[in-house]
């Protein structure tokens, strides 16, 4: 969506969090000063500092969509650093509350900090779990830790599979339930709560805060497997800021903003992972299924195999992500309908080859090929997309990553 | 014969040394009245990863680690999972900042361990054999 300008970003969801994070301060340190023996503070942190550059001009590379713009051929360490504290509180054997802050690029070009997570955490028993506050969505496996590069073996989450999910929060609770059938697992949790941030389209932004966001999932685990299926849903608040485009280009505007109107219309989201991991192997295999609502996207499907081994300190690794959407039928619609609904198109596999050191006590260095090979109409994932033929849909993208935890 | 005794020497070294590794066998201890009596590999596993809180008997379990300082700990995960600091290191802070769920209480020592073990009904950690005193049960003996 390269046309046209205007639209400030609104800043709800920030300012949101700002008060968010003051009360959380506020009620915790109260909470600390009446510490008792159970009361135990800690503070923890992570971060990563990224560069990466791609072999073409022609677009930019993004780590998902919540980013506004991107990598091209020159080394550039926006899109794949951050830097997060957490704070947490253990009130009493079952209580207790997190704070978690992150600084990174954001959907309006800043590096503003943002309260990723602030919730309260109840256990009524060893096996329940109930959380309450902001809290970090796992639509798909290993979603609510895609920043925390130390704790996986890429560079980054394979972006054929996460492209997609530009959602990282929410405000509202979840519930987990976890059942021991002998030696293995089985876990239960639902989710539901409202979705707190922007997305960005070229130089505006799309509200997406405050619509309504819910999900269950089922883990079973034995042994070194792991298994997880899941459904999410988001249903969108607001239509996409593309108003004034269809104003200026549509014959008939009204009709073309109902016909590609997001507003209530609901995306579904399912997954399904499997994970082996066993002394220095590690086998990851994700799919997922996500069916659009809105005229303005394409359903898709994609998923990703990935395999690691640990020999010494260091783990080469290899996979194959993919992804594919269902072109709609355009045929009897306005030029600018098509044209933006063009921009939502995806079918694209990525090879990826890395290597991840563990070269000290928490600290890892990466560095990782991913050669993206796709249509040349495979322009979704990516940030200021070429006037059409341009771009071949085939790049390769080299990046290095420091991660630490601390 | 110098070289004889030489040879001698670092035989009985080598030896000693041998009975020493024998000797450094871990093991799973639980605090005495959780009421447990044996362990699986597998239920040990899920108990130290936080994918389980509870005995089969229905007490909370409450394991403590050791901090990544101590030899123990590495020696620990190494038997129990074939896998080194830097992959449970990477897997708590996947747990800690995702927010599911903290990791466990980290002990200095072994006498720290046992320490905390016998504070807590649920209380289970792991020990070199020979420091398992009749406070605690041993569940369960890591292989060599």
């Amino acid at each position: 969506m390269q046309f046209a300008r205007m639209m400030k970003g609104r800043r709800r969801g920030g300012a949101f969090g700002r008060l968010l994070g003051a009360c959380c301060l506020l009620a915790l340190s109260s909470l600390v000063v009446a510490s008792d023996d159970y009361s135990a503070f800690s503070l923890q942190g992570f971060g990563t500092f990224g560069m990466a550059r791609t072999t073409s001009d022609q677009l930019e590379f993004v780590r998902d969509l919540s980013q506004p713009s991107g990598v091209r051929k020159h080394w550039d360490g926006r899109n794949d650093s951050v830097f997060g504290l957490q704070g947490s509180w253990q009130i009493d054997p079952r209580l207790s509350a997190v704070v978690q802050a992150t600084v990174k690029y954001r959907y309006d070009h800043t590096y503003n900090p943002e309260v990723a997570w602030a919730y309260l955490r109840y256990e009524p028993t060893p096996s329940t779990t109930l959380r309450l506050g902001r809290l970090g969505t796992d639509f798909f496996m290993m979603a609510d830790s895609r920043w925390v590069g130390y704790s996986y073996l890429t560079v980054r989450p394979p972006g054929d599979y996460f492209w997609y999910l530009p959602f990282y929060s929410i405000n509202g609770g979840d519930a987990a339930y976890a059942l021991s059938l002998g030696e293995s697992l089985v876990r239960f949790k639902a989710f539901y709560g409202l979705s707190n941030g922007q997305i960005p389209l070229a130089d505006r932004q799309w509200d997406i805060d405050g619509s309504p966001m819910t999900g269950a999932s089922v883990e079973y685990q034995y042994a070194a497997w792991q298994i997880r299926a899941s459904y999410a849903n988001i249903t969108f608040k607001n239509d996409l800021p593309i108003g004034d485009i269809l104003q200026a280009y549509s014959p008939d505007p009204a009709a073309s903003s109902r016909y590609l109107a997001s507003h209530d219309r609901r995306s579904d989201y399912y997954s399904l992972g499997v994970v082996y991991d066993q002394g220095p192997l590690q086998v990851q295999l994700m799919l997922n299924r996500i069916e659009q609502g809105s005229n303005s996207f394409e359903s898709s499907e994609g998923g990703y195999l990935l395999a690691g081994y640990r020999i010494g300190q260091v783990k080469p690794y290899l996979g194959y992500s993919w992804i594919r959407s269902v072109q709609r039928n355009t045929a009897g619609r306005q030029v600018i309908e098509a044209k933006i609904m063009a921009d939502a198109h995806v079918d694209q596999a990525t090879r990826i080859v890395g290597l991840r050191w563990d070269l000290a006590r928490n600290m890892a260095l990466k560095a990782q090929w991913d050669g993206i090979r796709g249509e040349p109409t495979s322009i979704f994932p990516y940030r200021n997309d070429p006037a059409s033929g341009r771009w071949s849909g085939r790049m390769d993208v080299y990046t290095v990553t420091f991660d630490f935890i601390f | 014969m110098p070289l004889r005794r030489l040879i001698l020497l670092c035989l009985t070294i080598w030896l000693l040394m041998q009975a020493g590794a024998a000797h450094a066998q871990l093991v799973v201890v639980v605090n005495a009245r959780s009421g447990v009596a044996a362990m699986s590999r597998n239920e040990v596993i899920n108990v130290f990863f936080g994918r389980t809180r509870q005995f089969f008997n229905g007490v909370e379990a409450q394991p403590v680690d050791m901090a990544d300082s101590h030899p123990d700990r590495a020696r620990f995960y190494s038997a129990l999972v074939g896998k080194e600091l830097s992959e449970v290191n990477a897997y708590w802070s996947r747990q800690l900042f995702s927010g599911r769920q903290q990791p466990p209480v980290k002990a200095a020592s072994p006498e720290d361990v046992m320490r905390l073990v016998l504070s807590q009904p649920g209380g289970i950690g792991f020990v070199e054999l020979a420091k398992a005193d009749a406070r605690v049960r041993v569940v369960y003996e890591l292989p060599k």
